[in-house]
């Protein structure tokens, strides 16, 4: 009697079965299963079997595909997980892989927002179709294109909902990508006026000269609530930002700063430590070089005796004689 | 010797003492010391020439000698001391302000006789003195030697070093030039002289004419009668001792604007009490206790001693560093920080050229580079809030002017330049060299602006000249009004509006020179500082 070869079907070979039975094994490790667990499982079912079973998992949005150190593991997508995605899903069924692709690399970025060459690099896709594809997310209302104040001409992509990140629009500097320099200016201004009237009442008062000296200096919490009291500024001012600022003014040569250690706890202290400033005077008047025309000249070098441009004929030296 | 500076010797020379000795004195400033008859071979002049005007930059101390091997005498120029001659009103200022006018006068005889004995400058300076007195009064000579007691205690003059005394009867063979030695005590040792006698008063031209012949002749017979008591001690002026002044109070002026007056008297009493005891040269000055400073202040200033302590605390605190604190005894003692507060000087100057000629936001980048040592082109922009476009076209044209320098740090072997870090820094010593060439030749362009401008006159200075020579040779013999009257108006109203232009034009090239000069001096003395340490 010849020995009949009989292909036993597995009772569950249903590939919806099989899927459910993957489902439940995700759910019982909820860190994620490899390959050979499901092997281990199911053996009856065969390799193709169980990878078409896992893609549909995967296609279907069900399970996350991470990769370990031992190999691939699949894990299930919790609920909070699945939720955007649905939505996501249901804007985006009948689109394919590479958009999806797409979309998860311009998530992962968070706020700080990413280059399409950087989305080249990671995806592997051909600029054209990034173009596409980006193209079609836009008009989803998916993902946005913000202008990088850095470089200009370099757009940086996010997903639509966030906010982009200081870094990107620079901050409280900079509306709409423009430095703004007349909001400066005018802080710049208003800082050094406060600490000058207030060097100015220490000066006045003529007490001993350290009580003098120590009621000149403000702390830069002083100065920051100043400038938030007088409301010249739109935009909502840290105390970062002030000290920016009162910085510019000590390369203006027109204030000096010290810190002291101050006690965790007073006000405007940061780490231990707190910045006073105080409005000095230059310490020598403009020197002597400059108050003579040959000082500021623009043609200094190639004056000399006989030539074009000389002494004896510089209307630069005329126009100040005749002062 | 740069180009400028030989031409502002140049200039110098030919305006203090003539053609030939300009010719010489610049010859031996561009070639170095050469013995005299190169010289004569070499400039062209007769051999009695160059001697002559040897005498004259020898006797000015602007030129010295040397007897190198085998008997040849060479002769060096000094350029540095030739450029002193721009500052000899600010010396003669000084002395006026500290020993009225006597002190003026004293100092200005030496500097403009080089070398004198004691004895001639008392003289001339009582006779001086004499003639702006009121009919009547004359200067004593006691006064006039009291004052240059005084300046030469406190080192403004000095003697100049003479040719020891031989021992040996028999001198032997000479040496082909004398070699001078001084020791540092008898630098300023006044030898006792009586010096009696009061100043003489020129006869005014309202004698009778024959009272002059006789007036003169008796002065003559008496001037022979005397021997000159101190003859062979000759003083010169100490110029180190006045840039010591200079320094000084460009020191308690920085201290002034940057606190207050009595910080600034402070810190003026500490730096008289260590005028004689450090060199000029030092870094620091000695230490001070503050119950020394307390003793030394002027009288007048009632501060208390506690008080005192304060302000020494807090000029030893302040972000300056000019004063500070180098121990605890007698009170704490304190030094001031020379080289640190000739460095804030000399790199205020450079802040203040930026600012003047780029403008107060380049100043402000400028400031920033130095006080950040190195930075990159987008931090630039960054700490200084200036948008990007003009703090780059700033930074460019520092660069060019050379006040701000490129410092390249490659990443890879190849300087590609998209892969190095280019850094943008000041170096203060090669700016500062830099602002001082520009210094000379600036002041060189302003005397040959003067000298231009007073040639271009000269026609009607020789007639102004020829006028007031008239109407004072017409006031001696008695003119009338009327006659006076119209010898005056040979010279028109425009005329006189043009003199009177040029009299202001040249004496506001002259005050700008000095003010140049200013800076020169403070540039000079930190490049100084920097590289004697």
């Amino acid at each position: 009697m010849a020995d009949v070869k009989v292909k036993v079907q597995p009772p569950d070979a249903d590939p919806v079965e099989i899927e459910n039975r993957i489902i439940e094994l995700c759910h019982q490790f909820p860190h994620g299963i490899t390959d050979q667990v499901i092997q281990n499982e199911m053996p009856h079912i065969e390799a193709q079997q169980r990878a078409v079973a896992i893609n549909r998992l995967l296609s279907m949005g069900q399970l996350d595909l991470l990769r370990s150190n031992t190999g691939l593991l699949y894990r299930i997508k919790d609920s909070q997980n699945a939720g955007p995605v649905s939505f996501f899903l249901s804007k985006m069924k009948g689109s394919d892989n590479q958009e999806k692709l797409v979309y998860q690399i311009i998530e992962d970025a968070g706020n700080k927002g990413i280059w399409s060459r950087d989305i080249r690099y990671k995806s592997n896709l051909p600029l054209t179709e990034i173009n596409k594809i980006l193209k079609n997310l836009e008009s989803k209302k998916l993902i946005k294109a913000v202008k990088s104040v850095a470089a200009s001409k370099k757009k940086v992509y996010m997903l639509y909902n966030l906010q982009p990140d200081r870094s990107v629009t620079g901050g409280a500097w900079y509306s709409d990508q423009d430095f703004e320099s007349e909001f400066v200016e005018v802080l710049n201004q208003q800082c050094f006026k406060f600490l000058q009237t207030k060097a100015e009442t220490a000066r006045e008062s003529k007490q001993n000269p350290m009580i003098q000296r120590n009621s000149s200096f403000a702390s830069s919490h002083e100065v920051w609530k100043y400038i938030c009291e007088l409301g010249i500024s739109k935009v909502e001012l840290s105390m970062e930002d002030i000290e920016t600022i009162l910085n510019t003014l000590i390369y203006d040569g027109k204030v000096e700063m010290t810190i002291i250690a101050a006690k965790e706890g007073t006000v405007g202290s940061v780490d231990g430590h707190m910045k006073l400033y105080r409005a000095v005077n230059p310490i020598i008047p403009p020197t002597g070089l400059v108050r003579a025309p040959c000082g500021l000249c623009p043609v200094f070098d190639d004056c000399h005796e006989g030539g074009e441009i000389s002494p004896s004929n510089c209307i630069y030296m005329t126009e100040w004689l005749e002062f | 010797m740069t180009q400028a500076e030989i031409k502002l010797c140049s200039l110098l020379l030919q305006e203090h003492f003539g053609e030939i000795v300009e010719k010489i004195g610049v010859h031996l400033i561009r070639t170095g010391s050469q013995p005299l008859r190169v010289i004569a071979h070499d400039t062209g002049t007769s051999l009695d020439q160059v001697k002559k005007a040897l005498c004259v930059l020898i006797q000015h101390n602007l030129v010295i000698y040397q007897v190198h091997k085998r008997g040849v005498v060479e002769y060096e120029a000094q350029c540095s001391r030739v450029l002193r001659m721009l500052r000899y009103p600010r010396y003669i200022y000084t002395a006026k302000t500290l020993y009225s006018d006597t002190g003026e006068l004293i100092v200005e005889e030496l500097l403009l006789n080089g070398k004198m004995t004691m004895s001639a400058v008392v003289k001339k300076v009582a006779d001086r003195l004499t003639e702006t007195m009121e009919d009547g009064k004359t200067m004593d000579y006691a006064e006039v030697s009291n004052t240059f007691m005084r300046l030469a205690d406190t080192h403004f003059v000095q003697r100049c070093p003479w040719v020891p005394a031989t021992e040996n009867s028999d001198p032997g063979p000479l040496p082909p030039a004398p070699i001078l030695v001084i020791s540092e005590k008898d630098m300023y040792l006044v030898p006792k002289l009586s010096l009696i006698g009061k100043g003489k008063r020129r006869r005014s031209s309202d004698e009778d004419a024959t009272g002059e012949p006789k007036a003169k002749r008796s002065k003559h017979s008496t001037d022979n009668k005397e021997p000159i008591p101190d003859d062979g001690i000759y003083w010169q002026a100490n110029l180190d001792r006045f840039h010591q002044h200079f320094r000084d109070q460009a020191i308690v002026s920085a201290v002034a604007n940057r606190m207050d007056q009595t910080s600034s008297e402070i810190v003026r009493t500490m730096l008289r009490m260590s005028e004689i005891t450090t060199p000029s040269a030092a870094p620091f000055t000695q230490p001070l206790s503050s119950n020394e400073i307390f003793r030394s202040l002027p009288v007048g200033y009632n501060i208390s001693k506690q008080v005192l302590d304060q302000y020494l605390t807090l000029l030893a605190d302040d972000p300056l560093e000019f004063v500070g604190k180098s121990g605890d005894s007698g009170g704490g003692m304190y030094v001031i920080n020379l080289h640190k507060a000739l460095g804030s000087l000399a790199t205020a100057t450079l802040e203040s050229v930026v600012q003047e000629r780029f403008g107060s936001r380049c100043a402000r980048i400028f400031r920033l580079v130095l006080q950040k040592k190195h930075l990159e082109q987008k931090q630039v922009e960054d700490f200084a809030m200036i948008p990007a476009k003009e703090a780059k076209d700033m930074l460019y044209k520092m660069l060019s002017g050379n006040f701000i320098s490129l410092q390249e740090i490659p990443k890879t072997p190849d300087h590609a330049p998209s892969r190095t870090f280019y850094l943008y820094t000041v170096n203060i010593l090669s700016a500062a060299r830099m602002l001082l060439h520009r210094c000379y030749k600036s002041i060189a362009n302003l005397i040959e602006r003067r000298q231009f401008e007073t040639k271009e006159n000269k026609r009607l200075l020789e007639k102004s000249q020829r006028v007031e020579a008239i109407i004072a040779s017409m006031q001696a013999t008695g003119a009338e009004e009327a006659q006076l009257q119209e010898i005056e108006e040979m010279i028109t109203a425009p005329e006189r509006q043009q003199l009177e232009t040029l009299k202001r034009n040249v004496n506001k090239l002259d005050a700008s020179e000095i003010q140049v000069d200013e800076t020169i001096f403070l540039l000079e003395s930190y490049i100084e500082s920097t590289m004697k340490r």
